[in-house]
């Protein structure tokens, strides 16, 4: 029972969401499209829990045993603990909002201060401020306390201030609250860091996969070299004819290679150079001419026509993999996932 | 059930299906009815060669590099003493190569529990942490060795696709495992992955079905599953002859979509020509 019931859950669902696509039923069509989704939307809410806890034990762990690496443990909870309470305990987003600025001359450098400007340009604020309006302090306070130490020194200053709290919920979107302070300044920067370092990651992985090892590494890096000028725009300003000489002393090396004789080499570079030379004076050295040897039209060439039919042979693969395997586990004849 | 059982029951539904059909399919998007006959005929292949290999149909399975040295790099871990790393994607169980991952982790923790080998199993997606335990648990149980699974092989780090890549490549730094194992769903965090575990010098086997990610993969893995390859793995490494009949029939298949796709090429050059009325792409585009 405890193998079978999962398999024919999956099986029943997995039938649904299939064949739910070709029947025009509207309760079908909102299982299949929403009701689904959202069923598994909130199994994932509620695992994450279990998934929260399960880190923190780890982490717990490794601090508590001195393991190797445990600081960085001890970073990870300090993370998690500081997250939490950004999200679901410190509202840390108050803002004070000031009604009645008429005395803006005592106001303006209580103000400036929290605003980072000048007392005149404070000043200015205030002035184009028509009667009746407020003005909110933008930089939310992290601090009840905070907002209310400014609040009490407007007051005291003779204008009106209050303090105005974000509400829950949305406090996490809040420009300048702690939490998205810390999604802002801490959060980001480190994803931007990481995802950075993929640049020098690209290096040193192309750098590998163009070392000429084999026929099929060479290819790939005539072909890398090729894409690469033709798109950018200098690609455009080499001649067809350069390419041209290089493809003829390509060949010449072929004939090298091939026939191990100094005089068929010869041949071929010079007779290949003159042909090309007498050939670049009778068509006047277009430089996009002949287009075979223009770089940005067979990068285009390559792009899409090798490219795109080695990538769909490879999409029809995956394709038909992934309805093998649907279908495997539709039917219950994998059941692996489920740790049989 | 028996194959005569299986087969009249079968019969019974499709018949049942054409006096539907018959009656005039109400209910049903007539436009998308290329697509439903193709998976019917797609399906039925599939429970065909998956029978008959049941049946005892002897099956050639060609040799794939990549998962001959699966085995290879968990006996590597064994004789340097180090941990197995096996990352799943870094997508939920709703994605098909998910499933297929933490199926393949299946296979890989019965060796680490028969050479036993330390297995370590970060994940992105506290859901696919259930199932990997589960699968791991299993299999550790199947191997006879259910004194070797401890619960945290498997464990979450976030659900962040940034935050998991720095997570796993700490992990790779201060454990260096011998092996590394990627197989699912991946996206840029492929080569961060990918380049980490070639600089500690574990050997690397990927298997995804994600398009843009297999040049990462090819590049700075020793050995990559690609797209169906991967999808195959589980039949491969059990050696189930159900398992190993869907592979079958999934060539089958292929054949069947290069002939279609052939005489679709030649039908459509007709058309082109007018020497036929037939617009054979405007049938077979999905509505």
């Amino acid at each position: 029972m405890k193998r079978q019931l999962p398999i024919a859950i999956a099986a029943t669902i997995g039938f649904i969401t299939l064949f739910g696509w070709f029947v025009e039923e509207p309760t079908i069509k909102s299982f299949v499209d929403d009701d689904a989704t959202q069923w598994f939307d909130i199994l994932a809410s509620f695992a994450m829990f279990l998934g929260a806890l399960n880190l923190l034990k780890m982490q717990a762990m490794k601090v508590i045993r001195k393991q190797r690496g445990w600081p960085y443990a001890a970073l990870a909870i300090a993370g998690f603990t500081f997250s939490f309470t950004a999200g679901f305990i410190m509202l840390g987003a108050y803002s004070v909002e000031i009604t009645e600025f008429s005395n803006s001359a005592s106001i303006a450098p209580i103000l400036a201060g929290e605003i980072n400007q000048d007392v005149l340009g404070t000043q200015n604020i205030l002035s184009v401020i028509p009667p009746g309006d407020t003005y909110t302090i933008r930089a939310p306070y992290f601090t009840e306390g905070g907002a209310e130490s400014v609040v009490e020194q407007i007051n005291a200053a003779g204008g009106t201030a209050e303090i105005r709290a974000a509400e829950w919920g949305a406090h996490i979107a809040t420009r300048g609250s702690l939490f998205n302070w810390m999604f802002r300044f801490i959060f980001t920067p480190l994803s931007a860091t990481m995802f950075a370092l993929l640049a020098f990651f690209v290096a040193s992985a192309s750098f590998r996969a163009f070392k000429i090892r084999n026929f099929e590494a060479t290819l790939l890096l005539i072909s890398g070299i090729i894409i690469m000028l033709g798109r950018v725009p200098i690609g455009g300003n080499i001649s067809a004819w350069f390419i041209f000489y290089i493809v003829v002393l390509a060949l010449a090396a072929g004939v090298n290679t091939w026939f191990k004789n100094r005089t068929y080499t010869l041949i071929a570079v010079v007779g290949g150079l003159l042909v090309v030379t007498i050939a670049g004076f009778i068509t006047g050295w277009p430089i996009d001419q002949p287009g075979i040897f223009y770089l940005p039209v067979l990068q285009d060439w390559i792009y899409n026509n090798p490219n795109v039919a080695g990538a769909r042979a490879i999409m029809i693969g995956i394709g038909l993999g992934i309805f093998a395997s649907s279908i495997r586990y539709i039917l219950g004849i994998e059941k692996s996932y489920i740790g049989e | 059930m028996k194959d005569k059982q299986f087969w009249s029951v079968a019969g019974i539904i499709f018949a049942l299906f054409m006096i539907y059909w018959f009656a005039g399919h109400p209910y049903f998007v007539a436009e998308r009815s290329v697509m439903f006959w193709a998976i019917l005929i797609v399906g039925g292949i599939l429970i065909y060669s998956t029978r008959m290999a049941k049946r005892g149909e002897k099956i050639f399975l060609r040799s794939i590099p990549g998962l001959k040295a699966v085995e290879e790099a968990v006996g590597r871990s064994t004789e340097m003493g180090k941990p197995v790393l096996y990352v799943p994607g870094i997508v939920d169980m709703d994605q098909v190569e998910t499933v297929a991952g933490v199926v393949v982790l299946g296979h890989v923790a019965k060796m680490t529990a028969r050479y036993e080998t330390s297995l370590n199993v970060p994940v992105a997606r506290a859901i696919v942490m259930k199932a990997a335990r589960e699968s791991c648990r299993e299999s550790y149980l199947i191997e006879g060795r259910p004194d070797l699974f401890h619960d945290d092989m498997v464990h979450y780090l976030t659900d962040d696709q940034f935050a998991y890549a720095a997570g796993v490549n700490g992990i790779m730094i201060r454990e260096e495992p011998a092996a590394c194992l990627y197989m699912g769903k991946f996206y840029a965090e492929s080569l961060l992955l990918a380049e980490t575990g070639n600089s500690i010098g574990a050997i690397q086997i990927a298997g995804t079905a994600s398009p843009s990610q297999i040049p990462f993969f090819v590049t700075a893995c020793d050995y990559t599953l690609i797209g169906e390859e991967f999808f195959a793995a589980s039949a491969y490494l059990s050696q189930e002859p159900e398992l190993m009949g869907g592979v079958k029939g999934q060539d089958y298949l292929k054949i069947l979509v290069i002939a279609v796709t052939i005489l679709a090429t030649l039908f459509n050059f007709f058309h082109d020509l007018n020497w036929i009325s037939w617009d054979v792409l405007g049938y077979l585009t999905v509505q």
